[in-house]
């Protein structure tokens, strides 16, 4: 039986796995759901950003359906990908040299564009599978150094291949709404949208490819492949799968994001990017699907915050001290660390924490 | 015939800074079984260290050498207190990751420091004429970086072989809880391991920066061309990381000897480490010398 | 419910009055220009010192009142060479209403390059990348593009060369910024310039590259032309220099003379590669402050008067940073002294007339910066600088390049 009043629950009334695999356990949890999209979609109409915030929240949505790949392969399958940068830019450079083919005004770029990322993503997965497949023998050190390599190698073909116009810009033109085609006022408004609809339906994609038998071999892998071989899983084509989905990710991710920047430049795809996007799985919190969320935007804000905190500091001290130049890259390993340290289970357990307590709520511990 | 053993040489010279470096990568995977991915930025800080020692305190560089191997030797310890002692017990993945963020935390430090932005190179302290032997060319500052280098291998394998020390170092990267057992401080093992391998790294730096002069970008670079190095020879063998530091400089300097401007190919010679790399994977994960460990998945 | 509506009235209050206080401190217009440059991460060593000049100069535009009582308002974002980070400051700078912008490297200019035109906001980027300014009309380089300078290079080698077709080889990045202007010396050789190219070599982060060097040796290789960035030179410098090739005087028989475009050289390579850069060829636009001019003092003493160390004085960057800073002046000037409104558009204009008897002259270039419908390079003079005794010291005239017309 579930517990008896589907709207409050106190605690846990599973009594079949079923029921545990629901995406949402009670009523409150669908309904707080169904508000907080109300909430996502209807705030533009009420509140006027700057352009600038505006593709910041652009970025982090994009950053959000990159980190759910990530997070699948390292957070669920426990590999690190420090690759994962590579792999959105296999989607971002199907977009790219696409239109460098048939022209970047091309119907199939403009009009045809959900399909364009869809098949960024299938690109962004198969090379996801490829790079796996080391994971058939290998465990996550040596794997580590794999995506090592396919990011270096990714950065070389990129930057000396003619079709990838050698790393320079590749431009992608404007898409077409049923308005016609989006311009510069509406540009990142539109991708706000479009950004949003697919970050909640890979959202519940993810959540529920996690409650199939594959999702949860993921998750039996990392915990103890040993373990899991004995149970009838195969452990390496669990891992190919798992980098497979992060490719898929990835590549929509990427997809998008040469969408938005109109383009796809070998810059945004460097290894330190990789290592942003790891960051944010870090912050987020690792096997947590909740974690995909506030992981990009803490890393983004934190970003934006120390730029201005940086930029005040460079007002008043003396010009010779740079402080502003280590502020960054220091407070960025401070907070990986720092989580790892003292929080390794993420933002993503400071909201259990405060569902766990309004759970009780008047009652506490 | 002369140009293929000019090749050799400085493939040797090159693969032997490669080594030095792959060896402090090493000394910590094989203790405490972490992958340091902030080993390029400890070798970049040992570089930094030796000149600021040099230049602005006007120490004798054979000095000032030895002096930030020393500063090194406990700023890595210190590294592995504060940052990696508490880790201990925590999922290997978790400590691979505190890493990653050492790394920015290191870069943060150097920039803040005044050479993050700045090109600098070290006085010369050797001859500047080479020695020529039959037409090959070398300079005593590449003499001295793969003398240094084969002094401090060879101190290491006694080291490892024949003092207290370095023999617990051993047993526990074979088998920390045996280690235990028989009165071993594991976590001393870790920060001596970090200590000795941060002594490397200053020595690695120090020798770079002599010979290519420091810049931030290169210095990074070179930080990130360890890692094929350390897979080629095995992630926790010492002789491996040697053997595979020379065979890598000696890859890349035929590769931009033969391969580059022949057939349209050029700049192979940065792209091969990663192959070689990728093939090493696929084919003996275990690198030249590595441990065989019966974990295949 | 009195005390909130008491504290909402003062936020309110409060907000006007620190809306109203720039306003009512400050006689004239302020005119809002921006920067995004690259002070941390790759490329930094150069980013700084130019942001460095920028800031300076404007500064120094305000305490002077060089432009009456207006004043401008350049905001400097550091984008860590982050196309993403340089798309959202050039956003924001757009919100800010900015009259002129400042870029700074390839990839974000090419990236940003249809965002200029929409917004038909002139732009000087720091890279001079000959593909910046193809299609479009809003980027201005400020010198002559990289091509431009290795053809000079390559023209100066002709005509100093003694006996038959100089054999040249060519040292370049392994990006569209060392490959492009490859191309067009291979244009300007069908053309008729009379150079041979041997080999041209994408340099990777070798820390040796003597087999190189014994290779070009062998192939009768006289000269290299480098088109990268300081650290790669600086390593084959010291490798050619243990091998004894580098040539004492331009072109002695037998050894090889190097040669380098804008940001092979300028003091950091003197730093790098030490002793080894000595007689090291180097062209660039910008006059350097080891020779003496007018305009090295004027940079020297900006530096001091802004409290810059030695090297952010002496660097060329800092120059090129004074550059685009003097040029945004000029236009605003010029656009000023005509009674015309400060706006993108009239300031477009202003730099479409700069030519002729309306040529710029600045302080740190050694020659007029010209622009106009079809002459998007400002600075076309190029000056030779040779390394001796750690100094760069002018070698010849400045000159202008003529292949980069022919090929057109």
């Amino acid at each position: 039986m579930m517990s008896a009043n589907r709207w409050m629950a106190t605690g846990n009334y599973f009594t079949t796995y079923r029921q545990e695999q629901r995406i949402f356990a009670t009523h409150t949890d669908r309904l707080i759901f169904a508000l907080f999209l109300v909430v996502l979609f209807s705030w533009p109409y009420f509140i006027e950003l700057s352009t600038k915030h505006m593709l910041v929240v652009d970025n982090i949505l994009i950053a959000v359906i990159a980190v759910y790949g990530l997070n699948l392969v390292t957070g669920f399958a426990g590999q690190i990908s420090v690759g994962h940068a590579a792999f959105m830019g296999v989607g971002a450079y199907t977009v790219a040299a696409v239109a460098g083919v048939i022209g970047d005004q091309h119907v199939l770029i403009t009009h045809a564009w959900p399909l364009m990322i869809l098949l960024s993503g299938f690109t962004g997965a198969a090379m996801g599978l490829i790079v796996g497949l080391p994971a058939l023998r290998l465990r996550h050190l040596y794997l580590l150094m794999a995506t090592l390599s396919f990011q270096l190698i990714f950065q070389w073909v990129i930057g000396s291949m003619e079709l990838f116009n050698q790393g320079q810009f590749m431009y992608v033109g404007r898409v077409h709404w049923f308005s016609g085609e989006v311009g510069r006022s509406q540009h990142y408004m539109f991708w706000y949208y479009a950004l949003l609809v697919t970050v909640v339906v890979s959202g519940l994609g993810v959540r529920n490819i996690l409650r199939t038998r594959y999702g949860r071999s993921l998750v039996a892998v990392r915990d103890n492949d040993r373990a899991a071989d004995a149970m009838g899983m195969h452990p390496g084509l669990t891992k190919v799968f798992a980098f497979g989905l992060a490719g898929f990710f990835a590549g929509i991710a990427g997809a998008l994001q040469a969408y938005l920047n109109r383009g796809a430049g070998f810059e945004t795809f460097t290894l330190h990017e990789s290592i942003q996007y790891l960051a944010m799985t870090i912050v987020g919190g690792l096997g947590q699907v909740t974690g995909c969320l506030f992981g990009p935007a803490a890393i983004r804000i934190l970003d934006l915050q120390v730029e201005s905190l940086a930029q005040w500091a460079g007002g008043i001290l003396p010009s010779s001290l740079d402080l502003a130049t280590g502020l960054r890259p220091l407070s960025f390993g401070l907070v990986i660390v720092l989580f790892l340290i003292f929080e390794p289970r993420g933002i993503a357990n400071w909201w259990r924490i405060i569902r766990s307590y309004v759970k009780l709520w008047p009652f506490r511990y | 015939m002369t140009y293929f053993f000019q090749l050799v040489v400085s493939g040797i010279v090159v693969g032997s800074i490669y080594a030095l470096a792959a060896i402090g990568f090493v000394l910590i995977y094989k203790s405490s079984r972490v992958l340091n991915l902030a080993h390029g930025q400890l070798i970049a800080a040992g570089a930094y260290i030796t000149y600021t020692l040099t230049v602005y305190c006007h120490i004798p560089i054979y000095l000032s050498f030895v002096l930030s191997m020393i500063l090194m030797f406990f700023l890595a310890m210190s590294v592995e207190r504060i940052f990696l002692r508490r880790l201990i017990g925590e999922p290997i993945i978790s400590v691979i990751m505190v890493t990653i963020g050492l790394m920015s935390i290191i870069d943060g430090v150097i920039y803040l420091t005044p050479y993050g932005s700045e090109n600098l190179s070290f006085p010369s302290f050797l001859p500047s004429q080479p020695i020529v032997f039959q037409g090959i060319y070398i300079s005593y500052t590449q003499v001295a970086g793969v003398v240094i280098t084969f002094l401090l291998i060879g101190v290491f394998s006694w080291f490892f072989r024949k003092s207290t020390v370095g023999i617990s170092m051993r047993a526990v990267s074979d088998d920390q809880m045996a280690s235990m057992s028989i009165g071993i401080s594991v976590p001393r093992v870790f920060g001596l391991a970090w200590a000795t391998a941060g002594l490397t790294a200053a020595a690695a730096g120090g020798i770079l920066g002599n010979i290519v002069g420091l810049n931030f970008d290169t210095l990074h670079a070179f930080g990130i061309i360890v890692f094929p190095v350390v897979i080629l020879g095995g992630l926790d063998s010492l002789p491996g990381a040697v053997a595979a530091g020379i065979i890598m400089g000696l890859i890349q300097q035929f590769a931009s000897g033969y391969l580059d401007g022949n057939w349209g190919l050029s700049g192979t010679a940065s792209l091969l480490p990663y192959i070689v790399l990728l093939v090493i994977l696929l084919f003996k994960p275990h690198g030249l010398f590595g441990t065989h460990e019966i974990e295949r998945v | 419910m009195k005390t909130k509506k008491i504290s909402i009235w003062l936020v309110v209050a409060a907000a006007a009055l620190m809306l109203a206080a720039p306003g009512s401190a400050m006689a004239g217009e302020v005119y809002k220009t921006a920067l995004s440059l690259a002070i941390t991460g790759p490329t930094s060593d150069a980013g700084n010192p130019y942001s460095k000049g920028v800031e300076d100069y404007f500064r120094y535009v305000n305490d002077m009142n060089l432009l009456g009582d207006d004043t401008v308002d350049c905001t400097i974002r550091d984008d860590k060479y982050e196309t993403a980070i340089t798309k959202r400051n050039f956003e924001e700078f757009l919100d800010m209403g900015i009259v002129f912008y400042l870029n700074y490297s390839t990839g974000s200019t090419l990236a940003l390059k249809r965002d200029f035109e929409e917004v038909e906001m002139p732009t000087l980027p720091a890279s001079y990348h000959a593909g910046n300014i193809e299609g479009s009309d809003y980027i201005f380089l400020p010198i002559a593009s990289y091509s431009a300078q290795n053809i000079g290079l390559a023209e100066y080698v002709v005509d100093h060369h003694e006996g038959g077709t100089p054999k040249v080889a060519m040292y370049v990045h392994p990006s569209a910024f060392g490959r492009e202007p490859v191309k067009d010396v291979e244009k300007a050789i069908e053309a008729g310039l009379d150079i041979e190219i041997v080999e041209t070599v994408e340099h990777g982060q070798d820390l040796d590259v003597t087999g190189m060097l014994q290779r070009w040796r062998s192939k009768g290789v006289q000269y290299v032309i480098s088109q990268t960035v300081q650290s790669p030179v600086a390593t084959m410098l010291k490798g050619a220099n243990i091998l004894g090739l580098v040539a004492q005087s331009f072109g002695e028989k037998g050894k090889i003379t190097f040669l380098g475009a804008h940001y092979t050289g300028g003091n950091d390579l003197v730093a790098l590669a030490g002793d080894a850069a000595e007689n090291f060829y180097w062209t660039t636009s910008f006059i350097t402050t080891s020779e003496s001019s007018a305009g090295a003092d004027a940079q020297l003493d900006l530096a001091e008067r802004y409290g810059r160390d030695e090297k952010t004085a002496n660097s060329h960057n800092y120059a090129a940073g004074i550059l685009v800073a003097e040029i945004t002046t000029e236009v605003i000037k010029r656009a000023k002294a005509k009674g015309k409104e400060i706006t993108r558009e009239n300031l477009y204009k202003e730099l479409l007339d700069m030519n002729g008897m309306n040529a710029f002259y600045s302080q740190t270039a050694v020659g007029p910066v010209t622009y106009s419908k079809d002459d998007q390079q400002g600075v076309d003079t190029l000056q030779l600088y040779v390394v001796q005794d750690g100094e760069f010291r002018a070698e010849g005239k400045p000159f202008i390049s003529e292949y980069p017309e022919k090929i057109k």
